[in-house]
Protein backbone atom coordinates (compact mmCIF):
# COMPACT_ATOMS: atom_id res chain seq x y z
CA UNK A 1 0.00 0.00 0.00
CA UNK A 2 1.20 3.61 -0.61
CA UNK A 3 0.75 4.86 2.75
CA UNK A 4 2.28 1.94 4.33
CA UNK A 5 6.08 2.91 5.74
CA UNK A 6 8.38 -0.18 5.85
CA UNK A 7 11.62 -0.23 8.24
CA UNK A 8 13.94 -3.09 8.65
CA UNK A 9 11.51 -4.19 11.17
CA UNK A 10 7.96 -3.80 10.73
CA UNK A 11 6.06 -1.43 8.93
CA UNK A 12 3.65 1.31 10.03
CA UNK A 13 0.58 1.80 8.14
CA UNK A 14 -2.04 4.75 9.41
CA UNK A 15 -5.07 2.85 7.96
CA UNK A 16 -4.67 0.08 9.92
CA UNK A 17 -4.43 1.89 13.07
CA UNK A 18 -7.97 3.39 11.99
CA UNK A 19 -9.11 0.15 11.62
CA UNK A 20 -7.61 -0.97 14.79
CA UNK A 21 -8.64 2.30 16.42
CA UNK A 22 -12.58 1.53 14.97
CA UNK A 23 -12.77 -2.22 16.19
CA UNK A 24 -12.33 -0.34 19.55
CA UNK A 25 -14.69 1.80 19.52
CA UNK A 26 -17.30 -0.85 18.44
CA UNK A 27 -15.92 -3.11 21.71
CA UNK A 28 -16.38 -0.12 23.38
CA UNK A 29 -20.03 0.85 22.46
CA UNK A 30 -21.33 -2.73 23.22
CA UNK A 31 -19.85 -2.96 26.71
CA UNK A 32 -21.60 0.73 27.42
CA UNK A 33 -24.76 -0.53 25.79
CA UNK A 34 -24.85 -3.19 28.02
CA UNK A 35 -25.03 -1.41 31.18
CA UNK A 36 -27.87 -0.08 33.37
CA UNK A 37 -29.69 2.67 31.43
CA UNK A 38 -32.34 3.41 33.92
CA UNK A 39 -30.30 5.60 36.96
CA UNK A 40 -30.53 8.71 38.42
CA UNK A 41 -26.99 10.71 37.70
CA UNK A 42 -25.75 12.04 40.78
CA UNK A 43 -27.95 9.94 42.71
CA UNK A 44 -26.37 7.25 45.39
CA UNK A 45 -26.81 4.87 42.60
CA UNK A 46 -23.74 6.00 40.74
CA UNK A 47 -22.01 4.86 44.06
CA UNK A 48 -20.39 1.61 44.18
CA UNK A 49 -22.13 -0.90 46.27
CA UNK A 50 -20.30 -2.00 49.45
CA UNK A 51 -22.44 -4.34 50.71
CA UNK A 52 -24.54 -1.50 51.61
CA UNK A 53 -21.83 0.30 53.66
CA UNK A 54 -20.30 3.90 53.14
CA UNK A 55 -17.80 4.57 50.71
CA UNK A 56 -14.68 5.18 52.75
CA UNK A 57 -13.21 8.42 51.67
CA UNK A 58 -9.66 7.49 49.03
CA UNK A 59 -7.54 8.04 51.63
CA UNK A 60 -8.43 5.55 53.77
CA UNK A 61 -9.17 2.97 50.94
CA UNK A 62 -6.74 3.60 49.24
CA UNK A 63 -3.50 1.06 49.51
CA UNK A 64 -0.31 2.14 49.05
CA UNK A 65 2.16 0.39 46.57
CA UNK A 66 4.75 0.08 49.27
CA UNK A 67 2.54 -2.20 51.26
CA UNK A 68 3.26 -4.71 47.93
CA UNK A 69 7.11 -4.78 48.98
CA UNK A 70 6.20 -5.15 53.00
CA UNK A 71 7.82 -8.59 53.74
CA UNK A 72 11.21 -7.25 52.20
CA UNK A 73 11.39 -4.02 54.35
CA UNK A 74 10.33 -6.23 57.56
CA UNK A 75 12.90 -8.70 56.73
CA UNK A 76 15.69 -5.86 55.97
CA UNK A 77 14.20 -3.31 59.04
CA UNK A 78 17.30 -3.66 60.93
CA UNK A 79 19.32 -1.88 57.75
CA UNK A 80 16.11 0.37 56.97
CA UNK A 81 15.73 1.70 60.12
CA UNK A 82 19.72 3.19 60.09
CA UNK A 83 19.36 4.24 56.25
CA UNK A 84 16.09 5.66 56.46
CA UNK A 85 17.24 8.38 59.15
CA UNK A 86 20.07 9.55 56.74
CA UNK A 87 17.62 10.72 53.84
CA UNK A 88 17.27 13.81 55.06
CA UNK A 89 16.64 15.76 51.52
CA UNK A 90 18.86 18.40 52.95
CA UNK A 91 21.77 18.69 50.39
CA UNK A 92 24.29 20.04 52.45
CA UNK A 93 23.81 16.53 54.06
CA UNK A 94 24.47 14.52 51.35
CA UNK A 95 26.99 16.78 50.39
CA UNK A 96 28.67 16.03 53.92
CA UNK A 97 28.29 12.10 53.56
CA UNK A 98 29.82 12.79 50.02
CA UNK A 99 33.04 14.16 51.48
CA UNK A 100 33.47 11.87 54.83
CA UNK A 101 32.97 8.95 52.14
CA UNK A 102 35.85 10.09 50.03
CA UNK A 103 38.13 11.29 52.69
CA UNK A 104 37.74 7.66 54.21
CA UNK A 105 38.50 6.10 50.58
CA UNK A 106 41.19 8.37 50.39
CA UNK A 107 42.66 6.74 53.85
CA UNK A 108 42.37 3.93 52.75
CA UNK A 109 44.35 4.34 49.44
CA UNK A 110 47.16 6.17 51.22
CA UNK A 111 47.54 4.02 53.90
CA UNK A 112 47.65 0.53 51.37
CA UNK B 1 -28.16 -5.27 31.76
CA UNK B 2 -31.51 -6.42 30.04
CA UNK B 3 -30.72 -6.88 26.23
CA UNK B 4 -33.89 -5.53 25.38
CA UNK B 5 -37.22 -4.14 26.97
CA UNK B 6 -39.21 -7.40 26.26
CA UNK B 7 -36.71 -8.89 29.26
CA UNK B 8 -38.56 -6.57 31.14
CA UNK B 9 -40.76 -8.86 32.61
CA UNK B 10 -37.96 -11.46 33.79
CA UNK B 11 -37.60 -10.02 37.49
CA UNK B 12 -34.13 -9.52 38.70
CA UNK B 13 -34.37 -9.78 42.96
CA UNK B 14 -31.82 -8.47 45.05
CA UNK B 15 -32.11 -10.29 48.77
CA UNK B 16 -30.94 -8.22 51.73
CA UNK B 17 -31.06 -9.55 55.02
CA UNK B 18 -31.36 -7.06 57.41
CA UNK B 19 -31.40 -9.14 60.77
CA UNK B 20 -33.16 -12.05 59.76
CA UNK B 21 -32.88 -15.67 61.73
CA UNK B 22 -32.22 -16.85 58.45
CA UNK B 23 -35.94 -18.99 58.32
CA UNK B 24 -37.51 -16.28 55.26
CA UNK B 25 -33.67 -16.94 53.73
CA UNK B 26 -34.22 -20.38 53.92
CA UNK B 27 -37.35 -20.21 52.37
CA UNK B 28 -36.06 -17.80 49.81
CA UNK B 29 -33.41 -20.73 48.93
CA UNK B 30 -36.34 -22.83 48.35
CA UNK B 31 -38.23 -20.87 46.04
CA UNK B 32 -35.17 -20.85 43.59
CA UNK B 33 -34.81 -24.82 43.91
CA UNK B 34 -36.14 -26.86 41.14
CA UNK B 35 -39.68 -27.24 42.53
CA UNK B 36 -40.31 -24.27 41.90
CA UNK B 37 -38.10 -23.30 39.72
CA UNK B 38 -38.65 -19.24 38.70
CA UNK B 39 -35.83 -19.06 36.63
CA UNK B 40 -37.75 -20.36 33.96
CA UNK B 41 -39.86 -16.72 34.10
CA UNK B 42 -36.24 -15.50 33.82
CA UNK B 43 -36.62 -14.98 37.48
CA UNK B 44 -33.41 -14.90 39.34
CA UNK B 45 -31.19 -13.46 42.45
CA UNK B 46 -28.62 -10.94 41.54
CA UNK B 47 -25.70 -10.38 43.80
CA UNK B 48 -25.76 -6.57 43.36
CA UNK B 49 -29.03 -3.81 44.06
CA UNK B 50 -27.66 -2.15 40.94
CA UNK B 51 -28.70 -4.96 38.34
CA UNK B 52 -31.84 -5.50 40.45
CA UNK B 53 -35.64 -4.73 39.83
CA UNK B 54 -36.93 -6.25 43.16
CA UNK B 55 -35.37 -6.01 46.83
CA UNK B 56 -36.56 -8.65 48.82
CA UNK B 57 -35.82 -7.58 52.75
CA UNK B 58 -35.87 -10.04 54.90
CA UNK B 59 -35.46 -9.41 58.90
CA UNK B 60 -36.91 -6.77 61.17
CA UNK B 61 -34.02 -4.20 60.64
CA UNK B 62 -31.60 -3.88 63.26
CA UNK B 63 -30.21 -0.30 64.55
CA UNK B 64 -27.08 -1.18 62.64
CA UNK B 65 -28.54 -2.52 59.74
CA UNK B 66 -30.86 0.76 58.70
CA UNK B 67 -28.29 2.54 57.56
CA UNK B 68 -27.21 -0.27 55.22
CA UNK B 69 -30.93 -1.28 53.95
CA UNK B 70 -31.91 2.57 53.34
CA UNK B 71 -28.37 2.62 51.29
CA UNK B 72 -29.14 -0.72 49.66
CA UNK B 73 -32.39 0.47 48.43
CA UNK B 74 -31.19 3.70 47.33
CA UNK B 75 -29.09 1.85 44.98
CA UNK B 76 -31.56 0.05 43.22
CA UNK B 77 -32.24 1.46 39.88
CA UNK B 78 -35.28 2.94 39.08
CA UNK B 79 -38.66 1.85 38.94
CA UNK B 80 -38.04 -0.62 41.98
CA UNK B 81 -40.14 -2.46 44.11
CA UNK B 82 -39.53 -3.66 47.73
CA UNK B 83 -40.39 -6.86 48.88
CA UNK B 84 -40.96 -7.49 52.58
CA UNK B 85 -40.64 -11.13 53.92
CA UNK B 86 -41.80 -12.51 56.39
CA UNK B 87 -43.95 -11.06 59.67
CA UNK B 88 -40.01 -9.41 61.08
CA UNK B 89 -40.29 -7.33 58.73
CA UNK B 90 -44.14 -6.36 59.11
CA UNK B 91 -44.10 -6.27 62.77
CA UNK B 92 -40.86 -6.66 63.99
CA UNK B 93 -42.26 -10.23 64.68
CA UNK B 94 -41.06 -11.97 67.82
CA UNK B 95 -38.76 -9.52 68.44
CA UNK B 96 -40.96 -6.16 68.03
CA UNK B 97 -39.79 -4.90 71.50
CA UNK B 98 -36.39 -5.51 71.21
CA UNK B 99 -34.00 -2.58 72.09
CA UNK B 100 -32.27 -2.75 68.44
CA UNK B 101 -34.38 -2.32 66.52
CA UNK B 102 -34.93 0.73 63.93
CA UNK B 103 -37.70 -1.32 61.76
CA UNK B 104 -40.13 -2.73 60.99
CA UNK B 105 -39.07 -2.55 57.19
CA UNK B 106 -41.72 0.28 56.18
CA UNK B 107 -40.29 2.86 58.97
CA UNK B 108 -36.74 2.69 57.23
CA UNK B 109 -37.77 2.11 53.20
CA UNK B 110 -40.97 2.08 51.50
CA UNK B 111 -42.43 -1.22 51.36
CA UNK B 112 -44.64 -2.58 48.41
CA UNK B 113 -45.57 -6.14 48.48
CA UNK B 114 -45.89 -7.81 51.89
CA UNK B 115 -45.43 -11.76 52.26
CA UNK B 116 -46.51 -12.52 55.74
CA UNK B 117 -45.48 -16.09 57.17
CA UNK B 118 -42.86 -17.22 60.02
CA UNK B 119 -41.58 -17.99 57.67
CA UNK B 120 -43.92 -17.53 54.45
CA UNK B 121 -43.87 -20.90 52.39
CA UNK B 122 -42.45 -20.60 48.97
CA UNK B 123 -45.76 -20.25 46.90
CA UNK B 124 -46.73 -17.35 49.18
CA UNK B 125 -42.97 -15.91 48.23
CA UNK B 126 -44.66 -16.36 44.50
CA UNK B 127 -47.62 -15.21 44.82
CA UNK B 128 -45.72 -11.90 46.25
CA UNK B 129 -43.08 -11.78 43.04
CA UNK B 130 -46.49 -11.86 40.94
CA UNK B 131 -47.67 -9.20 42.73
CA UNK B 132 -44.29 -6.83 42.70
CA UNK B 133 -44.64 -7.78 38.69
CA UNK B 134 -47.80 -6.35 38.55
CA UNK B 135 -46.85 -3.34 40.15
CA UNK B 136 -43.73 -2.92 38.14
CA UNK B 137 -45.47 -3.06 35.04
CA UNK B 138 -47.57 -0.07 36.45
CA UNK B 139 -44.29 2.19 37.47
CA UNK B 140 -42.79 1.30 34.51
CA UNK B 141 -46.20 2.21 32.36
CA UNK B 142 -46.54 5.51 33.78
CA UNK B 143 -44.92 8.73 32.51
Amino acid sequence: MALTLSTGSGFWNPVVWLIAIAVVVVVVYLVWRRGEAGYTAGSAQVKPFISGNAEPAKKVAQMPASNLYWGFTEALSGYYSRVVPAHTGIVTDYLLWVLWVTAALFLLVVIT
Amino acid sequence: MKPTPSFNRSLWVFHLNSGSCNGCEIEIVATLMPRYDPERFGIKLVGSPKHADVILVTGPVTKKMADRVKRTYEQVPDPKVVMCIGTCGESGGVFYDSYSLAGPIDDVIPVDVYVSGCPPRPEAIIHGVVKALAKLERLEAAP
